[in-house]
């Protein structure tokens, strides 16, 4: 019952505040339920058995016995942290956004907690047609909330950001009905099951496009490139990142957009192994693209949220890198490299937030002598901004250097111009902090009328937990990571015959792994 | 020819007889009370209790798969499902009548007398299995609709859209009857039951078998409004006053798709291969030209009728797959699923339209919309769920209507036609998200009509937990609907 606890129970809480009488205790409330999702969700760590790569707290049961569609929910090494990042950054969205949301504060949360079920159902869903209702149900939260509590442009935005995801994935769903014919031609019984759909061999002919696997895979994938989002299709996410509020951001580039690399994971490279090998030149060139021309991009933007929108274009490109060399390395660093920029970028969206409330501008080029006005918010920005350029010590690096050494074995020349992603990271960021902390006070600095003042407790309260996690992650890698291991292993190992079983008996309690 | 009409036949047809009697106590009344209008609640309590004494003696006679009347009537499962959603569909059309300033007040009686005459007419034309029996129906519902468009109190566009509507529903009519000639002349027998068999071989070997059939096809594109012959359908949407487009786009609707399904379960597409690929591509054109033409409207009605011309196209998938396959019942099952989500979502917009409208004149355009959210949010929490499963959103049930239907039409082979109407559901996205982009992300002073709408508001709710609720819980109705065509 634990997993489905987690995926249900932030719909109720979406309920329970949309009929909440009084807006005052509002805040209050959505942020004593998303500790108490957050705490039940700890609770996972205690059943995992991180020894085993199979499928474990599974929940199974039948939805729609005419087509086999089950309500199928199960949890494995690779789908483990995204669950508890999801849980763990929404307290922190409520806190942050504290101040920032001032209209509509019912609705905002009620959909906050939507979006939650929506996207720990899509981390756990095992059955496809469940997986598309909580993939498609994600979009309608993020709609509202870009389009009610966005920016100036955040119709445009939030309507770009709709009908691309959605185009993406519509094609997806007549590939799962596809597959579920398949399935049953393979085993006599239809089903939309993930676990029966590893079991089906679809034909695979190299060098055409049109043949079964092929075009399958084409269509999970593209649904998948839009939400990383992969160049090209990456158009909408500037946009809707700059236009969201700060808590759409933080959520948007925090676990949206590790919806579709994880799906990477979990859908399209076991399900379509000969395709994924025979195309993963096409990712992979894609990936390295991405990770350049984001990179570049970022450079020139005069807008900060803009700058930190393409920097996750750039980084996301890593992480299709890693996922696409196909080795332990580059998928493990891909994994680590979700949940770094996740916590990385999450935490740079809601420092931007926090300046853009004081001053209700992002443009660099009005900032500038920051450091002396606003210590505190200076050493944070700098350690995040540390932690996204990848230095050693920080989370950013082990993802990175993962999946360089990944591509270093597998394909060498992609990691020759991957590198230089490394290098141009450095140079954006650092030049914005440059231009943004240091050197004459800027117009917005200066202005006697408004003296800014340095973040207080509540602010400091949001981004402590994100700055102990860029230390914990970077230094002691292996807490988060032997957890992943076995699954990765298995992937890799079985990345031509893919399988997954269910964990029927539960280990005892207290058991640790490498005792 | 003998003919012999036993108190059995008189049985079947009891829903009917029932529907018509209840839609002659109001007019009745009014006649005996020297023509004085009887108080509206009432005459709506008669045509609703009409309705209902209906839907269950349908449910008692129908779906047994049994013949009446010398084969010219049938009550089988189409017949059942169809019957009561037509049912149904009009029951909350003529709850909106009672609401609406185009249509409530004055000469309510009548109007409720043709309407029940027309679900009569839907009901004929729902069991019909002889084409003759089925032209008949299909007129009486038609016939009573034109003179209700007539009758509505707005003055200006009401006019224009009956008599567009009846010069294009005569046009239909009349193709239809030649299709019918044709096909009596080659086989001797308007009965789909006597040809049934061998349709799809004499669709090969008969060129004027084939002509005869396309007509008769031809006939139902124009009632259920497939492109190119949908030209009349946004007009009338909006010229007729917004309950009675309610009726049209539901229980219409339902009803011309049931008999299409029943021409098409002749098999005759398996015979022709230029048929088949013709009502094909009429299904693509229609999305296409339902999606692109809804983008641009800015008339709330004129979105909707647009949007129910998509939908037509997503149906004749359905309707396609049926005809070509051997489990024919497969396709139908997700016909008539279909069919069920699109009614509710259907009538729930047009229900928020009707409480949109402070006049008979009122036109509802999108900037009437405009900040109804912070004013009224349930209405715009309602009209946002329907027009989100109108969009194919899950978990809403019109996700899972279009899913079977796609899945139906996967399975026969027909991926292509899936891959469009998945494209197409994309296209439609934009302009279903449009309402929602004015209900909650711009200011204004939207507002909804001052009177009474209790019952209105009743129903466009009934629909909204429908549609979430019966969303979720799809599986067993669609397994019902499929088993019926078994037993």
């Amino acid at each position: 019952m634990l997993l489905s606890t987690v995926i249900l129970l932030p719909l109720v809480f979406a309920v329970f505040i949309a009929f909440w009488p009084q807006q005052r205790t509002l805040r209050h409330l959505a942020l004593g339920f998303s500790l108490i999702e957050f705490f039940i969700s700890l609770m996972i760590l205690n059943q995992f058995d991180p020894g085993s790569a199979r499928l474990q707290l599974v929940e199974k049961f039948t939805w729609i016995e005419r087509f086999g569609i089950q309500y199928f929910v199960g949890i494995d090494g690779i789908s483990l942290w995204l669950v508890l990042l999801t849980t763990f950054i929404t307290p922190i969205i409520i806190l942050g956004s504290w101040k920032s949301i001032d209209s509509k504060v019912k609705g905002f949360h009620a959909c906050l907690f939507l979006l939650q079920t929506a996207m720990i159902g899509t981390f756990l869903a095992m059955d496809a047609i469940l997986f598309y209702v909580f993939w498609e149900l994600s979009l309608i939260p993020m709609y509202f909330m870009v389009g009610i509590w966005g920016g100036a442009r955040r119709i445009y935005a939030t309507i770009k950001f709709f009908i691309f995801t959605m185009a993406g994935s519509v094609l997806m769903l007549v590939a799962i009905i596809y597959m579920m014919y398949l399935t049953q031609q393979a085993t006599g019984v239809m089903s939309s099951s993930l676990l029966e759909f590893y079991k089906v061999k679809i034909p695979f002919v190299a060098g055409t496009f049109m043949n079964q696997q092929t075009l399958l895979f084409f269509a999970f994938a593209l649904a998948f490139a839009i939400k990383v989002p992969i160049w090209p299709v990456h158009t909408w996410l500037p946009d809707a990142h700059v236009e969201a509020p700060t808590p759409g951001s933080v959520i948007l580039a925090g676990v949206m957009l590790k919806m579709g690399t994880y799906c990477f994971l979990r859908w399209v490279i076991p399900l379509f192994p000969d395709a994924t090998e025979y195309w993963a030149w096409l990712f992979l060139s894609l990936g390295v693209i991405g990770i350049i021309y984001g990179a570049l991009v970022a450079m020139i933007q005069p807008d900060i949220k803009k700058l930190v929108a393409y920097s996750s274009v750039s980084h996301m490109g890593y992480i299709i890198l890693g996922l696409f060399v196909l080795n332990q390395y580059g998928i493990t660093g891909g994994i680590y490299q979700m949940l770094n920029h996740g916590v990385s970028t999450g935490a740079l969206f809601l420092l931007i937030g926090m300046i853009y409330e004081r001053t209700h501008s992002r443009e660099i080029s009005k900032y500038g002598g920051l450091a002396g006005v606003l210590p505190i918010f200076t050493i944070f920005f700098f350690i995040i901004t540390l932690s996204s350029i990848a230095v050693p010590l920080t989370n950013g690096f082990i993802g990175e250097y993962l999946i360089l050494l990944g591509t270093f074995k597998a394909a060498p020349v992609y990691a020759y111009f991957a590198v230089t992603g490394v290098v141009l990271g450095a140079a954006y960021m650092l030049w914005m902090f440059k231009r943004v902390f240091f050197g004459e006070k800027g117009e917005l600095v200066k202005d006697e009328h408004h003296p800014l003042h340095d973040l207080n407790l509540r602010e400091i309260v949001v981004m402590a937990p994100l700055l102990v996690l860029v230390f914990w992650m970077g230094l002691f890698p292996n807490h988060f990571l032997n957890w992943t291991k076995s699954s990765v292993d298995h992937l890799v190992n079985n990345k031509n015959k893919y399988y997954l079983e269910i964990h029927e008996t539960k280990v005892a309690k207290g058991y640790e792994y490498g005792n | 020819m003998e003919i012999n009409i036993g108190l059995a036949d008189v049985i079947r047809i009891s829903p009917m007889i029932a529907i018509f009697i209840a839609s002659l106590l109001p007019i009745t009344t009014k006649v005996l009370s020297g023509n004085k209008e009887p108080n509206n609640l009432v005459t709506l309590i008669q045509g609703i209790a009409g309705l209902i004494i209906g839907l269950v003696l349908l449910t008692v006679v129908g779906g047994s798969g049994e013949l009446a009347f010398s084969k010219s009537l049938v009550f089988d499962s189409v017949t059942l499902w169809m019957g009561s959603l037509a049912i149904l569909s009009a029951t909350g059309a003529i709850i909106m009548m009672y609401e609406n300033y185009a249509t409530n007040g004055r000469q309510f009686a009548e109007l409720i007398f043709l309407a029940l005459n027309s679900v009569v007419g839907m009901l004929i034309l729902v069991s019909a299995m002889d084409l003759l029996t089925l032209f008949v129906g299909l007129e009486l519902m038609s016939l009573a609709l034109y003179l209700m468009i007539g009758m509505s109190h707005e003055e200006k566009y009401s006019k224009e859209a009956a008599f567009k509507y009846f010069l294009l529903g005569s046009f239909a009519s009349a193709i239809f009857l030649y299709g019918t000639a044709f096909v009596f002349g080659t086989t001797g027998s308007t009965n789909l039951i006597t040809f049934m068999q061998e349709a799809s071989s004499l669709v090969q070997s008969n060129r004027l078998f084939l002509f005869g059939i396309s007509f008769v096809i031809l006939g139902f594109c124009f009632k259920v409004s497939i492109a190119p012959f949908h030209a009349w359908t946004p007009d009338v949407y909006q010229g007729a006053p917004t309950p009675h487009t309610a009726f049209m786009a539901t229980a219409v609707k339902v009803v011309s798709f049931a008999a299409f399904l029943r021409v098409i379960a002749t098999k005759s597409l398996v015979g022709s291969e230029g048929l088949f690929d013709v009502l094909q591509w009429l299904a693509v054109i229609t999305m296409i030209v339902g999606n692109v033409g809804a983008i641009v409207q800015t008339n709330l009605k004129r979105v909707l009728a647009y949007s129910s011309i998509s939908n037509s196209g997503y149906i004749l998938i359905g309707v396609i797959t049926a005809g070509v396959s051997d489990a024919g019942f497969f396709g139908a099952s997700s016909v008539i699923f279909y069919l069920f989500s699109y009614c509710l979502m259907t009538l729930g917009s047009f229900a928020i339209v009707s409480i949109l409208e402070k006049s008979e004149n009122h036109m509802v355009t999108l900037d009437n919309l405009k900040g109804l959210a912070s004013r009224r949010p349930v209405y715009a929490f309602c009209f946002s769920l329907f027009l989100l499963s109108l969009a194919g959103m899950p978990p809403s049930i019109g996700f899972f209507g279009k899913f079977y239907l796609f899945n139906a039409a996967v399975g026969e082979g027909l991926i292509w036609l899936a891959v469009w109407g998945v494209i197409n559901t994309v296209i439609s996205v934009y302009y279903y998200l449009k309402p929602i982009v004015y209900m909650y992300m711009s200011d204004g002073d939207a507002e909804i009509a001052g009177h009474n709408l209790n019952a209105t508001t009743v129903t466009m709710i009934v629909s909204a937990v429908f549609i979430t609720v019966l969303g979720v819980m799809s599986g067993p109705i669609f397994s019902a609907v499929e088993k019926s065509f078994i037993n």
